[in-house]
């Protein structure tokens, strides 16, 4: 694979977390009846005209920050022509000429190595329709036609399969993490077209063929790992790679051919007429940018620095935001951070997969899972006590009740363990010899003997030090 | 007729459909025509709405076949303003197809017909709202104006028509033309009436980006003819360009009496380099901006859909017997104008030099309160011998009102004389938002002319 | 293709989603003469440095709609235009892209 260089740009289209659309008052939706979030101007009603949505706007800005791109206060709009059946006024609305950001860039990590990534532009525009092929005909539903969506098109900065899918995950986290959009590749509501092109050397660029249509960062990679084998056997075998539009077949792990490229299509493109240019407000841009939600890297940086946390806790904290919320809330109520991240990562996670549940959706009071952990560190209950308070704790419960219930409360007075210690030395002179001749270990058992006879609730630490101290006068 | 006169809307409705045999203005009559509000400056008055102006549960054809069935599932923004105010719709008007044309032959139900002389044309776009101010069936009509399609049908039969400055009415809800040239204007039969329509129809609109947030002026209460201390510029350019020695000496004689009731008369000129570039500029900006607002217009969601085998073939055969020849002709020029490899030379060129043109049109209002010329050159002409000038050369004296869509400054027709029993009139044009100068001194006009009210009934 | 023939028209009307007669090509190619002259015209102005004009006014707006909830259609006004209305859908014949 090595002969050629590998040229990716990726183009991201990404539906903005808005409730109404991009140029008109109706609902924005996903899963609606069809054809009942929609008005006379997402239907391309004659006499209809465009009005430009506030937070559109604002997400826009904060996906321009967060990929450090240059605002452009000065909002402008300009058609794109063509004719198809999803879109409703025979263009779109788009902002060709001035995207209301550019020369930005993001920072992958592709095994331990990190780099910057440029992005060219950030514009905003509106979606189409969505249709359904059948056997009968196709069906048209308006109900996405006009929802906000910003293009962010990257410089060919990429030149891995592995690069192309650290990219679009580095930018799904950080769209998601600021709010700007779902970011659910699945549902569509980031939609990801990845440019290839292979050439035997650095200087030239080779032809470029773009994949459509990419529904998840695993196909991503697979797809661009996939084409550039294809385009290397193609130049191997001395033959041309031809300039062609394709999609990816999960079934047949390889591309396939939609459509050739037959010269540009000229979009006729011209300013908007029926939308003035807009001035921002600069005391508003800058007052979104200062309330700028954390990016997930400047929140690992911090888990470690605030939290203690180690690099690989803090990241895979902050992979899941829900999950890093979560954690978040917990140390507001405990000082032990690691353990609580343990948990988290832990336990938690694995509950939470066992009972097809996320974070996202969970009930149970942070303060709850806090105090568990307090209880365990302060040694009122053993750790393996907590899991079985866990357990009950993610139905709901109070750890204390729990405890008090379930009498679990952990005998550290040590009277009563002192008591138990001596029967259990009495009855067990072999262990004693063992421990005079030098066998450790007979300890461990002894330990085991009374944590039995107190049906668990002897603290084992103190227990440990009692039995040492009996022994010794013995 | 006036605003102030009334009659019921039975009678309205019977005057309409027997003009039909005649004037053919209409294209279709509310059945049952409602007064929607009580109170209002317009309460009980019957409007003729321009057939592209969208009204919710009434149909809507912009006299296009391809819009043959559409009825709005909304209503314009002065529809509902029309409304609130108490007017009572009773009509919509034929227009030439989609806006575009000058004669108002090129629409679907047919020419309309001038009613000093039916062999005449009504002028266009908005011939339908012209003809029925003009024969005196209702007495307040409205149109749009992308060109002078409400200006020079105005001239053509004797009324009043009115395009104020861009963006002082609200564009939502009417079917466009050109969205950077088109106005929505209107006709009366006088200057009063023709101020207090405007504080019904102006203001802010939402809905339409480009709406000015101008506070809208008292202009009929605050309406004063005297032009003592007013300032009159002569448009020489214009007016040496026009041959009909009986409106040229029509002008003289309004001219003098201006003069005599205090107006200061100075004269401004154009360069006739620039007077030339109008039409062109014109039509390459109009013509671009159309094919691309009416490609929403496919037979899909609404209007007259032709089956076919595929949604291509749907939109195509659509579309092809949905537009006319002219229209279709006129589309195939914007998209060319419009190509990348085409726009610096057509598109991008006509959009600078209209600023050329604008900035030097401007300076023409330089220490005056308005310009004033001859409106059309000719009276109308005839139905047989008229046509819309395709895409050839044609006299700036013809095109001369585009200047005010160029530049969005407010115009006003004013009914001038009569040549042989046919209407001609003056043009009136002031600075951005200063309509009530424009009233103001259109009333001194009016009061010169003595043709305030001016009707010819069938 | 040569430029300015019947077929060039052609493509140019289909491209635009609509046909033209043969007839209605040779008023068009009269246009396009026209259109041509214009051109040259237009050549004859220096426009060096000079924006396009492309609003009547150009002050910026300050305006932009605050994002709530207004104006929803019922499906049975949104489909009520349609000439092919299924299952809540518009229906078109089968598109192939």
């Amino acid at each position: 694979m090595e002969k050629y260089f590998v040229t990716i740009g990726i183009e991201i289209h990404c539906e903005l977390k808005t409730k109404t659309k991009m140029f008109s008052s109706a609902p924005t939706s996903f899963g609606e009846v069809a054809n009942t979030c929609v008005n006379e101007v997402d239907l391309g009603h004659p006499g209809t005209l465009p009005c430009v949505n506030k937070h559109a706007i604002e997400l826009a800005i904060k996906a321009c920050t967060g990929m450090h791109c240059t605002i452009d206060p000065l909002v402008r709009f300009d058609r794109k022509n063509y004719y198809y059946s999803d879109l409703p006024k025979g263009f779109q609305i788009t902002q060709q000429f001035f995207p209301i950001g550019k020369d930005g860039y993001v920072e992958i990590e592709v095994d331990g190595e990190k780099k910057k990534i440029g992005i060219e532009r950030i514009h905003m525009e509106e979606d189409t329709a969505k249709q359904f092929h059948k056997e009968t005909g196709t069906y048209i539903d308006f109900n996405r036609a006009g929802t906000p969506l910003i293009e962010i098109v990257s410089r060919p900065d990429m030149h891995s399969a592995k690069e192309a899918a650290a990219y679009v995950e580095t930018l799904r986290k950080n769209l998601f993490y600021l709010n700007v959009s779902d970011v659910k590749m699945e549902e569509g509501s980031m939609r990801c077209d990845v440019n290839i092109s292979l050439s035997p050397d650095q200087n030239t660029l080779g032809t470029k063929v773009e994949i459509k249509n990419l529904n998840s960062i695993a196909n991503v990679q697979k797809a661009v790992q996939a084409e550039i084998e294809r385009q290397s056997a193609l130049l191997d075998a001395g033959e041309k790679v031809e300039q062609a539009t394709r999609r990816y077949d999960e079934a047949q792990k390889t591309t396939i051919l939609m459509r050739k490229k037959e010269g540009n299509v000229d979009y006729k493109y011209f300013p908007e007429p029926n939308i003035f240019p807009i001035l921002l407000d600069e005391e508003w841009i800058r007052n979104i940018q200062d309330h700028l939600e954390e990016l997930p890297d400047a929140r690992i940086e911090r888990f470690i620095s605030q939290y203690g946390l180690n690099d690989y806790d803090a990241s895979v904290l902050v992979a899941d935001r829900s999950m890093a919320d979560y954690f978040e809330e917990v140390v507001k109520s405990t000082k032990e951070t690691k353990k609580a991240a343990n948990w988290v990562i832990g336990d938690m996670s694995a509950w939470l997969n066992k009972n097809n549940q996320s974070f996202e959706d969970l009930e149970v009071d942070a303060d709850a899972i806090a105090s568990l952990i307090n209880l365990i560190s302060n040694g009122e209950i053993s750790g393996k006590q907590g899991k079985a308070v866990f357990e009950e704790v993610m139905l709901g419960k109070d750890p204390k009740k729990v405890i008090e219930e379930k009498g679990m409360k952990q005998v550290s007075d040590d009277g009563a363990i002192l008591a138990l210690v001596s029967s259990v030395l009495d009855a067990n002179p072999q262990s004693i010899e063992d421990y005079k001749n030098g066998k450790d270990r007979a300890i461990g058992f002894l330990v085991g003997q009374v944590m039995k006879a107190s049906k668990g609730q002897a603290n084992p630490k103190r227990t440990n030090e009692l039995i040492r101290e009996e022994l010794a006068k013995r | 007729m006036r605003i102030s006169d009334k009659k019921s809307t039975k009678e309205t409705l019977e005057q309409l459909k027997k003009s039909q045999s005649t004037l053919n203005a209409i294209v279709s009559v509310y059945d049952d025509p409602q007064q929607e509000s009580e109170n209002g400056p317009l309460a009980g008055v019957h409007v003729v709405l321009k057939d592209n102006i969208n009204t919710k549960g009434h149909l809507t054809t912009a006299s296009s076949r391809i819009l043959e069935n559409y009825v709005p599932v909304y209503d314009a923004t002065i529809t509902k303003k029309l409304k609130d105010a108490g007017a009572v719709i009773v009509a919509k008007s034929s227009m030439d197809e989609l806006g575009m044309g000058g004669t108002n032959k090129n629409a679907l139900t047919g020419a309309v017909h001038n009613p000093y002389d039916l062999n005449r044309i009504s002028g266009g776009s908005s011939g339908g709202s012209a003809v029925v101010v003009a024969s005196g069936i209702v007495p307040l009509a409205i149109g749009t104006d992308t060109g002078d399609s409400v200006r020079k049908p105005a001239a053509y039969n004797g009324v009043v028509g009115v395009k104020p400055t861009y963006g002082r009415i609200s564009r939502y809800g009417i079917i466009p033309y050109a969205s950077s040239l088109d106005h929505v204007g209107y006709f009366t039969t006088n200057v009063q009436d023709a101020a207090l329509a405007l504080e019904v129809l102006a203001g802010r609109d939402d809905h339409d980006m480009t709406s000015s947030f101008k506070e809208v002026g008292k202009y009929s209460q605050l309406l004063n003819g005297d032009l003592h201390g007013k300032t009159i510029a002569l448009f020489k350019t214009v007016n040496d360009e026009i041959q009909d020695e009986t409106i040229k000496k029509a002008f003289d004689e309004l001219v003098e009496k201006l003069k005599d009731a205090g107006a200061n008369i100075v004269e401004r000129e154009m360069p006739i380099q620039y007077m030339e570039l109008i039409a062109p500029v014109y039509r390459t900006i109009a013509n671009a901006e159309a094919t691309a607002n009416h490609s929403n217009l496919d037979g899909i969601r609404f209007g007259r859909r032709v089956d076919g085998d595929s949604v291509e073939d749907v939109m195509t055969r659509s579309r092809t017997e949905g537009f006319s020849s002219y229209v279709r002709a006129r589309f195939v020029i914007g998209s060319y104008s419009l190509f990348e490899e085409n726009q610096d030379r057509l598109f991008r060129k006509a959009q600078k030099i209209r600023r050329l043109i604008v900035d030097a049109y401007a300076k023409m209002f330089d220490g005056v309160d308005g310009v004033l010329s001859i409106a059309a050159p000719t009276v109308a002409p005839e139905i047989d011998e008229s046509s819309d000038v395709r895409f050839g050369p044609s006299s700036f004296a013809e095109e001369h009102m585009q200047l005010a869509n160029f530049s969005g400054y407010p115009s006003i027709t004013l009914p001038l004389g009569l040549e042989n029993g046919l209407p001609f009139g003056v043009l009136l044009t002031c600075k951005p938002f200063e309509e009530q100068m424009m009233f103001d001194l259109a009333l001194g006009i009016e009061e010169q002319t003595g043709l305030d009210g001016m009707v010819k009934e069938g | 293709m040569e430029k300015f023939s019947n077929e060039y028209f052609k493509k140019l009307a289909n491209d635009l989603k609509f046909d033209l007669s043969d007839e209605e090509i040779e008023e068009l190619k009269k246009d396009f003469i026209e259109v041509e002259k214009q051109v040259e015209l237009f050549d004859s102005i220096d426009t060096e440095g000079v924006q396009e004009m492309v609003y009547p006014f150009e002050t910026p707006t300050y305006f932009i709609r605050e994002d709530e909830i207004n104006e929803v259609l019922s499906q049975e006004d949104a489909l009520k235009n349609a000439k092919d209305v299924r299952m809540g859908h518009i229906h078109v014949p089968k598109v192939v892209r």
